[in-house]
């Protein structure tokens, strides 16, 4: 329960704080809405937190055909983009779909990518737009797809002392994400799809939230979709071919089986909402 | 605190309800600990302390937060608004007197959390948004009475008055 703060004000005092402090001895600090939940329920027990709340990543800004969200920027304020639900539907709705508004004006991308939840909102649709994640460490800066930073539930390839500085995705992308949950608000979602449509091909890039213990793509899936403007049959087959990337897991919050048949609905609603202006 | 390195029990200021106040505080305390215990301030609620259910919401820099989600060191030098301090926002003068005038409160306990929470939306977006989206965007707080009926007419006749 007790630990000690540090505020640094810049990236390199960041990683120098976190990479010298002994292994598990130290964790970084985003909005903290997920860490501090654990730090309550014990499950980590960190003797010091290393804020990022004075870094100067609470950016948004486009470049190229790119999308640069600092990794420190309250996921209100992408919300509140203009342009976010025009050009990246999907990611909009995810999003929304994080907490509630005031968790959403503390809570960040960085730190829910850092936190890799199972159920997260947020990487389903990361992995659909192909995002890149930026990452400054004591050997310097990397980019890396987001799949590869993915290991496990709460666990990342980091090495220590890095941390996320901004995710890069597409400026602008035809995309969905849809959910289900027992409550529609502030909630965490038992199944996650996200789609995404890419001008050239492979047209299309699938995911899915909430199934394993890290979110994950269904290329088998996305191989069937091969046309941008895939008709009834073929989002059929794609929504039944979802349903098989099983075994999917049962816990809590709902069973394999109602999994599979989440799975597959959403898949159809999804496509059918890119598609279907 | 303010410098790289963490003291344990560091003051800091924070502007409450338009006072500033100095206090020291251990690192690991959350907002919501400071408000009821430190400064006295009882109006704001601890409901489920993990970020479920609202009852904690303050507004910090005018946006809602949940402060039993927040170290006091976070936002050290902020101006937090609390339910007893609404009332001096003209907004947040209308939601309490929509609150009132609807009878959105039985037992109580989610009231200034919603009242505002409310307020920091209206506040955050403006006139002319339509009452469904405030509504949704409500949805972080919980009322374990059910009394959503009346909140929600409550919530729709404020829109009407600030729209």
């Amino acid at each position: 329960m007790a630990f000690s703060l540090a505020v640094p004000r810049s990236p390199a005092e960041a990683v120098r704080l976190l990479a010298d402090a002994p292994p598990g001895g130290a964790e970084a600090l985003a909005g903290g809405t997920d860490l501090l939940l654990d730090i309550d329920a014990g499950r980590v027990a960190p003797s010091r937190l290393i804020s990022l709340g004075r870094l100067p990543w609470r950016t948004l800004r486009r470049s190229g055909g790119d999308l640069v969200i600092g990794a420190t920027l309250p996921l209100r304020d992408l919300e509140r983009d203009p342009r976010l639900p025009r050009d990246l539907p999907g990611l909009y709705r995810a999003v929304r779909a994080v907490g509630s508004v005031a968790l959403r004006h503390r809570a960040t991308m960085g730190g829910n990518i850092a936190r890799s939840s199972p159920s997260s909102d947020l990487l389903p649709i990361l992995l659909a737009l192909e995002a890149r994640v930026r990452l400054v460490g004591p050997s310097g800066p990397r980019e890396l797809p987001l799949p590869e930073l993915l290991k496990g539930p709460r666990e990342t390839t980091r090495v220590p002392g890095e941390l996320i500085a901004a995710i890069v995705v597409p400026a602008r992308r035809p995309s969905a994400y849809l959910w289900q949950r027992v409550r529609p608000s502030n909630d965490i979602s038992q199944v996650g799809v996200a789609v995404a449509r890419r001008e050239r091909p492979p047209y299309w890039r699938v995911a899915l939230g909430g199934v394993w213990p890290v979110p994950a793509r269904l290329s088998s899936v996305e191989a069937i979709l091969d046309s941008p403007d895939p008709g009834d049959i073929a989002v059929e087959l794609a929504a039944q071919e979802a349903a098989r990337c099983a075994p999917f897991v049962t816990d809590k919050r709902a069973t394999e089986a109602y999994r599979r048949r989440l799975v597959a609905t959403l898949l159809r609603r999804a496509l059918r909402e890119v598609t279907v202006p | 605190m303010t410098g790289g390195e963490g003291t344990g029990n560091a003051a800091l200021a924070l502007t409450v309800n338009g006072r500033r106040r100095r206090i020291r505080a251990p690192d690991a305390e959350r907002l919501l600990d400071t408000l009821r215990w430190r400064l006295g301030l009882k109006g704001t609620k601890e409901g489920c302390r993990s970020g479920g259910c609202g009852a904690c919401t303050v507004l910090v820099d005018g946006r809602s937060t949940l402060s039993c989600l927040t170290l006091t060191h976070e936002v050290a030098g902020a101006t937090v608004t609390t339910v007893e301090g609404i009332g001096r926002d003209p907004v947040g003068r209308r939601v309490q007197a929509a609150f009132a005038r609807e009878n959105a409160v039985q037992c109580g306990y989610c009231t200034p959390g919603f009242v505002v929470a409310l307020t920091g939306l209206l506040r955050e977006r403006g006139p002319k948004l339509p009452p469904e989206r405030l509504l949704e965007d409500l949805g972080g707080n919980l009322c374990r009475c059910t009394g959503y009926a009346a909140i929600r007419r409550a919530t729709e006749a404020v829109c009407r008055e600030v729209g």
